[in-house]
């Protein structure tokens, strides 16, 4: 009995192991449309980031950036200090390239891997994006960079668009990991 | 004891508002806010690419004019060069002047003239030195459209269509403006949304 059960549990860690390979853990909730590096979504993957499980309670924080983006490059520097101070303490980070598809081998994974980004990264591929845009905040009309942070009840208690002022964002962020 | 927490209680009521105003505003608080629908423009003078001053009523035609806010580095405004092209021969002929604008404080006179000939843009393009205009208009992005009609009443401010890559379009929203405009009718969809390249703005 003991020796079934040991098998059976062998065999639940290997099959764990290969779902593991096959599907990486996915902090989000996005399904993935690559095992790895970053993962393309189109509009319902960006609801689904953005509405998350229920059940996870973490302070969200969300940026758009593209690699053409001057101000969003100069900023990644920050953000990516923010994702390894806070992301221990709880918050999960989120960051969706508004790069085109084709870009991602030739020069988003570059740029990740040169600012050291440890954060998820997602692709937002859609025709139009104006339905995205809105569906993440009506007042917003595109202005890129824009970053969010929503609390434990999904609720957006920060948001702004162009270049963070880096103590800002941290204070917010402060008081909501301190709050989950 | 009692003072005390009553300080407390009034510190961290103003803490509370301050953050709900920083998560109400959004927008960088810094930049003017873009003038409404329906808005009168008043006429402004800026140099073109090659130094030649040119004032907004002189520039716009009969029937309105189109200013697009562009950029000579932005991928996101080169991508759209031709239809901007295609939209200032289009429109001109019809009374609607389109006017390039290009306030970015890292791309001088001199480039934006080069990019110009480079790039076959034979619309005006002025030289925003300060980014004084994109600051009236609230512009933060390229490409910016904003169209304005005879009286240089602003009907619509927002994207020129759905998608950078040409092939992809299914929506002209700029075009759908302009035709409404010289129909007489009154624009149905005076915006529209669309990623771009920030300003760059003097500091």
């Amino acid at each position: 009995m003991r020796f079934r059960l040991f098998i059976l549990f062998i065999g639940l860690a290997i099959a764990g192991s290969l779902a593991g390979v096959a599907a990486p853990a996915q902090s989000d909730g996005v399904p993935a449309a690559e095992t790895a590096g970053v993962r393309e979504i189109d509009l319902d993957g960006l609801k689904k980031l953005i509405q998350r499980d229920p059940k996870d309670t973490r302070p969200l924080l969300i940026n758009f950036w593209a690699t053409w983006c001057d101000s969003c490059r100069e900023e990644f520097p920050d953000l990516v200090k923010i994702d390894a101070d806070y992301r221990a303490k709880g918050l999960n980070f989120v960051a969706v390239s508004l790069d085109d598809v084709a870009d991602i081998k030739s020069k988003v994974e570059p740029f990740l891997k040169e600012m050291k980004a440890a954060m998820p990264v997602v692709l937002l591929n859609v025709n139009d994006p104006e339905p995205a845009i809105h569906t993440v905040d009506p007042t917003w009309q595109g202005d890129m960079p824009a970053t969010f942070l929503y609390d434990k009840d999904g609720k957006v208690v920060f948001k702004h668009f162009g270049r963070i002022k880096p103590d800002e964002l941290r204070s917010v962020i402060e008081m909501q990991v301190k709050n989950k | 004891m009692k003072k005390q927490y009553a300080i407390s209680l009034f510190l961290a009521s103003l803490l509370i508002i301050a953050f709900a105003a920083i998560a109400g505003s959004g927008r960088n608080s810094d930049l003017p806010s873009p003038p409404a629908i329906g808005a009168t423009i008043d006429d402004f003078k800026l140099p073109d690419a090659g130094g030649t001053e040119h004032s907004l009523n002189s520039l716009k035609g009969k029937n309105g004019a189109v200013l697009i806010f562009i950029a000579t580095r932005c991928p996101v405004s080169n991508g759209y060069n031709e239809r901007m092209e295609a939209l200032a021969r289009d429109y001109q002929a019809k009374g609607i002047n389109v006017i390039g604008i290009n306030s970015n404080v890292t791309e001088p006179a001199s480039e934006v003239k080069s990019h110009a000939a480079e790039k076959h843009l034979t619309f005006t393009i002025l030289k925003d030195d300060g980014n004084k205009i994109a600051d009236r208009f609230g512009a933060t992005k390229t490409p910016e459209a904003y169209v304005l009609d005879a009286s240089n009443k602003l009907v619509y401010h927002g994207r020129i269509d759905n998608s950078l890559k040409i092939e992809g379009v299914t929506t002209n929203d700029l075009r759908n403006a302009l035709n409404e405009l010289l129909a007489g009718k009154q624009v149905s969809k005076t915006g529209g949304a669309a990623f771009g390249c920030t300003i760059k703005r003097v500091s």
